[in-house]
């Protein structure tokens, strides 16, 4: 009874882990390869500082997020300088790419007016109520929230009203249309030169001429409009003033700039300034080494064909099994259906907890992996027929062979163990996800192996001690070898 | 016969056939190695996907004629080297080489209005020529601290002589996928890479398993050495669980390819199931036909 108890245990738990899943409705969280969108694999240089990529990560998450129209998007470290960006399910894929492949817009617009004179976005005219001073009538010209007196759509080439948050308070700009961009700029430096951080911008050659206009028309202004404001992505990072030496008939020559930063923070906004100025949003450049674009109908019949030819083969493997070993052809087919039903419901519950996401090359594992496990019992069946071979009795040969069939398997489960572990670690991409539903698969086989095989086995040979129950041949041909 | 394979009493002298057996690993060994050669020299080119080559694929599902074909490979804006089409599936596959994006975006609208099909239909892939380059050198990282451990775990609990004859028998199978894929032409994906490290742990799986039995007939006639009646005893024991070993591992896969065909799915599963297939028969035929002549060569010398 208790013996019945032990053999039963791991069926009952598969099964009831596997119901508690169905009934919450966690199904495994798929690729992109089984539901369809897009994937890309963006590689930084070699070599490239750790800390600059996970930067860069963040924003393109944000990025990704202020993008709206994607479910779930995945962006993550993969090896030492990519990065893999999975987008399940979006439609304007050139958009997307763009938002977390590209470095981001950078532009320098003229400044024509600024919230710190009035104290709200120079957009917004406020007229005052005489009935009701608490709600007075604003207007707003068109494109700009009425609200907060910012542009909607920021348009580069028009008078737009932007956002800083650069100064640790929140200043509203009107700014003319872009004069120069980040592709104008050849370098940013964050120098320390005397008692204040600066920032040091080379313009290309050709730009150095539009750089000098521009600055000479800003140095003939007084006040707001004396600056010239750095516009990231729709915000304003730095606004800069042109400092008050500077000739109006000459302008800023040379091709080079320097932004005074101050010495507040030690460097670190001058520093930040600099990274940007430099690369654009993104602190490093990815190449985009590669995409792959997946329709929801291919990644369905993919999927599909999975669980189909899964099944077919967990079915032809049965038969085989009871056709040959017999009673302990049903032991092996117990013992399986629990090791896919507790593999099923591991990868969902992964799949819903650590984001485990479950690709073909996962599918292709889990298939392996019935195989493996098959062998498992084959492995214990054989043992059992070559004691039995040797003159034991049922009982005392179906307790040898469990127990030498445990040390065999460990010794060959232990070989695919580390394979996986191993290719977890050293390998990129779709490997990965291959290793790990093999290691596993690979360790539940082990558990069964040791907690369902080892009690079931011995228990059938109580049942039945003819030989005809577990092989296809009879009992004289069995031991009279 | 089937008794007597299913006893493990049939009696071949597995000893004696080591020579016969070495004939024909050696005959292996040459068409490898020409097989190579063939490679180097450019004669024969494994067929590489874009993954490795870098380029762009696009394929979509459409009524397609020859002449649509031939418009395509013409057409102006991009040079597309290879087409693909599949039995039992309407899908066509184009093959082209690495451009701007402005000009892959270009063919991409090309190919929709050509055949009609949304642009949100049509699969597409763009591989930088680095990627391919940095899958195989981490593959190939894996691959040889995988080895060192697995050499050492075998001589551990083995013997030293073991593991090189698990590590023969394992490029043995490495060797002769690589020869099918060349001679059948079948592109190499990173799913074939997987495939291939898949068939390294089949291949030693098997050969762990022989080598415990080894050990346990070994045991059996209170031997401290490898003897000829071990390797006999062993070996004829071994057969029928090695059969059905590769027959229930074989089945799933056996399946994913014949109803692959049969929903007319071409693709990224078979591109597991086939060098699967061949490695699982390698893997098999490897355990006894490679391993035996080498432990013969171990008796002759003990």
């Amino acid at each position: 009874m208790k013996n019945i108890l032990k053999f039963l245990l791991l069926p009952a738990l598969s099964i009831s882990l596997f119901i508690y899943v169905y009934f919450n409705d966690v199904t495994p969280k798929l690729g992109l390869d089984l539901q369809g969108g897009i994937s890309l694999i963006l590689t930084a240089e070699e070599g490239t500082d750790s800390e600059l990529i996970e930067q860069a990560v963040n924003i393109m998450r944000s990025r990704i997020a202020a993008f709206g129209d994607v479910q779930e998007p995945e962006i993550s470290i993969s090896g030492e300088n990519s990065v893999l960006v999975q987008l399940p399910g979006i439609t304007d894929q050139e958009k997307a790419i763009e938002a977390v492949g590209t470095t981001g817009l950078l532009t320098f617009r003229p400044v024509l007016d600024s919230s710190l004179s009035v104290g709200y976005s120079p957009a917004l005219e406020i007229i005052e109520n005489p009935d009701d001073p608490e709600n007075p009538t604003i207007n707003a010209p068109e494109g700009v929230d009425d609200l907060t007196g910012l542009t909607i759509n920021d348009n580069p080439n028009k008078v737009s009203y932007l956002l800083s948050l650069s100064g640790g308070y929140p200043v509203i700009y009107e700014l003319g249309p872009a004069v120069l961009t980040g592709n104008d700029i050849s370098d940013a430096l964050a120098v320390y030169p005397q008692n204040e951080w600066i920032v040091q911008l080379v313009f290309k050659d050709d730009s150095a001429d539009k750089f000098t206009e521009l600055t000479k028309q800003l140095a003939s202004l007084t006040g707001e409009q004396r600056k010239l404001a750095i516009v990231l992505d729709s915000q304003v990072i730095s606004a800069p003033g042109i400092a008050l030496d500077v000739n109006p008939n000459v302008g800023i020559i040379g091709g080079t700039a320097a932004i005074s930063m101050g010495n507040a923070d030690q460097g670190q906004s001058a520093n930040n300034l600099a990274v940007v100025l430099r690369y654009g949003a993104l602190p490093v450049s990815f190449e985009r080494s590669s995409i792959q674009k997946v329709s929801a109908s291919l990644g369905e019949n993919t999927l599909k064909l999975g669980l189909e030819a899964g099944l077919v083969g967990l079915i032809i493997v049965s038969l085989f099994l009871i056709l040959y070993y017999r009673l302990n052809g049903l032991i092996a087919i117990i013992g399986l259906s629990s090791f896919g039903m507790l593999f099923y419901s591991t990868i969902s519950l992964l799949g819903k907890y650590q984001g485990f996401t479950l690709t073909l090359a996962g599918i292709a594992g889990v298939i392996v992996s019935i195989g493996l496990a098959a062998d498992s019992y084959i492995v214990t069946f054989e043992k059992f027929k070559d004691e039995l071979k040797i003159g034991r009795s049922f009982q005392y040969a179906s307790e040898k062979a469990v127990s030498e069939a445990w040390k065999t398997i460990l010794t060959a489960d232990f070989v695919s163990l580390t394979a996986s572990v191993i290719l977890y670690i050293l390998a990129i991409g779709p490997i990965r996800g291959f290793a790990l539903t093999l290691g596993i698969a690979t360790v539940f086989d082990l558990i069964f192996t040791r907690f369902f095989t080892k009690n079931a086995v011995p228990l059938l040979t109580k049942l039945s001690n003819n030989s005809r129950s577990f092989f296809p041949i009879k009992k004289e041909a069995l031991i009279n070898v | 016969m089937f008794s007597k394979l299913f006893l493990g009493t049939t009696e071949v002298n597995f000893y004696k056939l080591g020579n016969r057996f070495m004939k024909i690993f050696l005959i292996e060994i040459v068409i490898f190695i020409s097989m190579i050669v063939l490679s180097i020299s450019g004669y024969r080119d494994l067929n590489l996907s874009v993954d490795f080559t870098g380029g762009t694929t696009y394929q979509l599902s459409t009524n397609y004629t020859q002449d649509d074909i031939s418009d395509v490979l013409n057409n102006t804006i991009l040079k597309v080297s290879r087409y693909q089409t599949f039995e039992n599936s309407n899908s066509i596959l184009f093959r082209a080489v690495e451009s701007t994006q402005e000009r892959e975006t270009e063919l991409l609208n090309y190919l929709s209005n050509k055949f009609d099909v949304s642009k949100d239909d049509i699969e597409f892939q763009r591989v930088g020529p680095t990627f391919g380059a940095e899958i195989t050198s981490k593959g190939l990282r894996a691959l040889i601290i995988f080895l060192s451990i697995i050499v050492i775990l075998i001589s551990i609990r083995y013997e030293f002589k073991f593991a090189v004859i698990a590590l023969i028998a394992l490029f043995h199978d490495l060797f002769l996928s690589y020869t099918v894929y060349e001679l059948l032409g079948l592109e190499i994906t990173p799913s074939t890479i997987i495939a291939l490290l898949t068939i390294l742990g089949y291949s030693l799986y098997d050969t762990v398993i022989l080598f415990d039995k080894l050990k346990d007939s070994q045991k059996l006639f209170k031997r401290n050495q490898l003897t000829t009646e071990v390797l006999n005893k062993t070996f004829n024991e071994v057969l029928m669980r090695s059969i059905n070993t590769s027959l229930t591992s074989a089945f799933p896969i056996i399946s994913i390819l014949f109803i692959g065909n049969y929903l007319g799915i071409d693709g990224s599963l078979s591109d597991f199931a086939i060098p699967l297939l061949i490695g699982i028969l390698s893997g098999t035929y490897s355990s006894i036909f490679v391993t035996v002549p080498f432990l013969s060569k171990i008796i002759k010398t003990n």
